[in-house]
């Protein structure tokens, strides 16, 4: 037809093609066994094999050359959805012959698969321009599909489900200790982040030196941190009374918080003063003319329109602390993280993604839901 | 009534306003013309407080402004500046109700005020009081924010360049709206602007400010024909100074008896009008009509070109 294929069609649909001749699975006759390729059609039954090669060369062809965005988000999910089926299936074919301890993992044909499938998924709601409450959907929708995926007992042949069933309770303790340390460490900078945001907006002559030193905190790495962090927070723990009882201590989660917060405060700080300083001036100024108190002009008229880029420092903030909540695991924080360091001990790929695969899936829940929550604002316009 | 008494304002030792004093009858609209950096903004920041003096006293009815709380003293003073300042993130009717919210009025009674408003400048209320201010024309945008500063009936309203944002077909038909809601309501306005057209168009009196001073504080006519400085007779401009000056005068005093050709001209025109008539239809002189179309007479180019002169 003379037309030009997809630009994010030619690569993505070819990664796929290629990624169907690599192996799918890895299989280890026990936990720490050497891992041993598994190409599709070993892997699974035939019909499934064909069934994959099939959907698998309709979306690259999609992927190609199709241009209405509903269709190719349609194939391209389809087709993740299958591939998400079928790594579950190689799971049970693999280890249904060979003993009870061996261990199933996706390969490295299933990552670049699911890589290709999710860019060209994302790709195409992009190119459909949901709105926030469109997007809020998508998402809801794929959580539901990988809920019912897991519940199903779909997967229940793979290895980082083995790994999960051995210490369920651990994962949703550490889940919690997690989300504590995260979100908690959000809520106390926010607290301690928009006021003074406020602050260095009204007096400008400090503005320039707390931001450039909350730059230097930022700029600590964070392991570097957490020792830094024992001694002071020991010392508290030891002098201060009620503290220990409280949970502080010169390891465990209370450096793990403090360090969040530390990390926290730039982002919201810096966010603060910046929408501050975007409402134009002629708003401002109508406002204390109109006779609005200094109280009132911040709280209905500055916060108001400074909270669209405010909510982006939240954003970026939750994002970055489910991330770095992983570390706090090395001095006894707790978290996910608990798992990638066992795993990395043990040298246990599976446990590893045991404690990554939640975090990643944390975090891309936040970043989607805090996107949306800006673009529903009232006055999210333009 | 207000009473301006040797307001001052420095900046690190430098005066920008420099010992202003003036009565503004209530009722009237009093205009401050300069150029840029005159100090004309700042002293009117300075009736509402926005910028506190140096120096000097504001009274307003009898009352030192300096003896009222900052923002309650604001809530009675009505205030329109350039880009409009309506808050984005609130439709026009909120925007409109913001000072009377403030004050605590029933909702009711805002309600019934906004609609009022909108009628009043000409804005539909049921179209327009829903929308937000980005969704609205700059003329409708400045229309909005003069409704607001009107909204809670205050003592006296400031304008700061009210017009300059908008585009001179529409700035026209902005000052000729203002005009007739100040005689219709008998408010007092002090409205700053470099356009000294605006100025003589609008201002019952007209102070000129330079350099912090006021050069002149003189009804319009005063200050064509009779300028107070070289600084004043520069911003009336020479080659503008009689057709201005025409712009002020009425049709009716010239009226002799007689006839004329052609369409006629009411006795509400100007005699600006007249001669713009005059010269594009070539006549010597127009049939002049009263408001209720009855003929009364005719004006002469002799006579309009002699009143053109001002006695000096």
């Amino acid at each position: 037809m003379g037309r030009s294929p997809d630009k994010l069609g030619v690569p993505m649909g070819g990664l796929l093609a290629v990624a169907l001749a690599l192996p799918l699975a890895s299989y280890r006759a026990n936990r720490i066994a050497p891992a041993e390729p598994r190409g599709l059609f070993e892997a699974l039954p035939l019909s499934w094999a064909l069934a994959v090669v099939g959907l698998a060369l309709a979306a690259v062809a999609v992927a190609l050359a199709a241009r209405r965005p509903a269709l190719r988000l349609a194939v391209s999910a389809l087709m993740l959805l299958a591939l998400l089926m079928a790594i579950g299936e190689a799971g049970r074919t693999l280890s249904a012959g060979g003993a009870q301890y061996a261990r199933v993992a996706p390969g490295v044909g299933f990552w670049l698969a699911a890589f290709a499938l999710a860019i060209l998924v994302t790709d195409a709601i992009v190119r459909l321009r949901p709105g926030p409450l469109g997007r809020l959907a998508a998402l809801a929708a794929a959580l539901a599909a990988l809920g019912l995926i897991l519940v199903s007992g779909q997967w229940d042949g793979l290895s980082v489900l083995a790994e999960y069933r051995g210490r369920a309770a651990a994962f949703w303790r550490e889940g919690g200790h997690h989300l504590q340390l995260a979100f908690g460490s959000l809520a106390v900078a926010v607290a301690a982040g928009v006021p003074l945001g406020i602050a260095i907006h009204r007096a400008r002559r400090f503005k320039a030196p707390v931001l450039n030193g909350l730059s230097l905190l930022q700029t600590i790495p964070s392991i570097a941190l957490f020792g830094i962090l024992i001694v002071p927070l020991g010392w508290v723990a030891a002098n201060v009374p009620g503290a220990a009882a409280l949970g502080v201590q010169g390891i465990g989660m209370a450096p793990a918080f403090v360090a969040l917060f530390i990390y926290s405060l730039l982002p919201m700080v810096a966010n603060t003063a910046a929408g501050l300083a975007a409402v134009p001036a002629g708003v401002t100024e109508a406002a204390a003319g109109m006779g609005l108190t200094r109280r009132q002009q911040l709280a209905s008229v500055e916060l108001p329109l400074a909270l669209p880029v405010i909510l982006t420092g939240i954003r970026i903030v939750l994002v970055q602390n489910i991330g770095l909540a992983t570390i706090a695991a090395l001095i006894g924080g707790g978290g996910f993280g608990t798992f990638v360091f066992q795993g990395l001990g043990q040298t246990a790929t599976d446990l590893i993604l045991l404690g990554a695969l939640p975090t990643v899936a944390l975090a891309f829940v936040a970043a989607v839901v805090l996107d949306a929550t800006v673009d529903l604002l009232p006055g999210a316009r333009r | 009534m207000i009473r301006i008494e040797g307001l001052t304002k420095e900046y690190a030792g430098k005066a920008v306003v420099r010992d202003v004093t003036m009565a503004i009858e209530s009722g009237t609209v009093t205009v401050i013309v300069g150029t840029s950096g005159s100090g004309k903004s700042t002293f009117l920041r300075m009736v509402n407080r926005l910028v506190e003096p140096t120096a000097g006293t504001v009274e307003i009815d009898g009352v030192d402004t300096r003896r009222m709380k900052a923002h309650e003293l604001r809530r009675r003073i009505g205030y329109a500046i350039q880009d409009h300042g309506l808050f984005p993130h609130w439709t026009v009717a909120r925007n409109i109700a913001t000072v009377p919210r403030l004050l605590g009025w029933p909702r009711a009674r805002i309600a019934a005020r906004v609609r009022e408003l909108l009628e009043l400048l000409q804005l539909d209320p049921d179209e327009i009081a829903p929308r937000y201010p980005h969704q609205l024309s700059g003329g409708q945008q400045q229309r909005v924010g003069v409704a607001r500063a009107l909204a809670a009936r205050p003592d006296m309203l400031l304008m700061d360049e009210p017009f300059g944002a908008l585009d001179p077909v529409i700035r026209a038909k902005a000052q000729d709206d203002l005009k007739a809601i100040q005689e219709r309501l008998g408010s007092t306005i002090l409205l700053v602007t470099h356009d000294m057209s605006e100025a003589i168009k609008l201002g019952d009196r007209i102070a000129v400010m330079s350099e912090g001073r006021v050069e002149q504080f003189a009804p319009p006519a005063d200050i064509l024909t009779r300028p107070a400085s070289a600084v004043v007779e520069s911003l009336v401009g020479e080659e503008d100074r009689p057709f201005r000056y025409l712009s002020l005068l009425p049709i009716a005093p010239l009226v002799e008896p007689g006839t004329a050709e052609g369409p006629p001209i009411g006795t509400g025109h100007s005699l600006r009008d007249a001669l713009a008539e005059m010269i594009w239809s070539g006549r010597q002189a127009l049939p002049v009509v009263d408001d209720e179309g009855a003929a009364c007479g005719r004006v002469t180019r002799g006579a309009l070109l002699s009143a053109g002169r001002p006695p000096r």
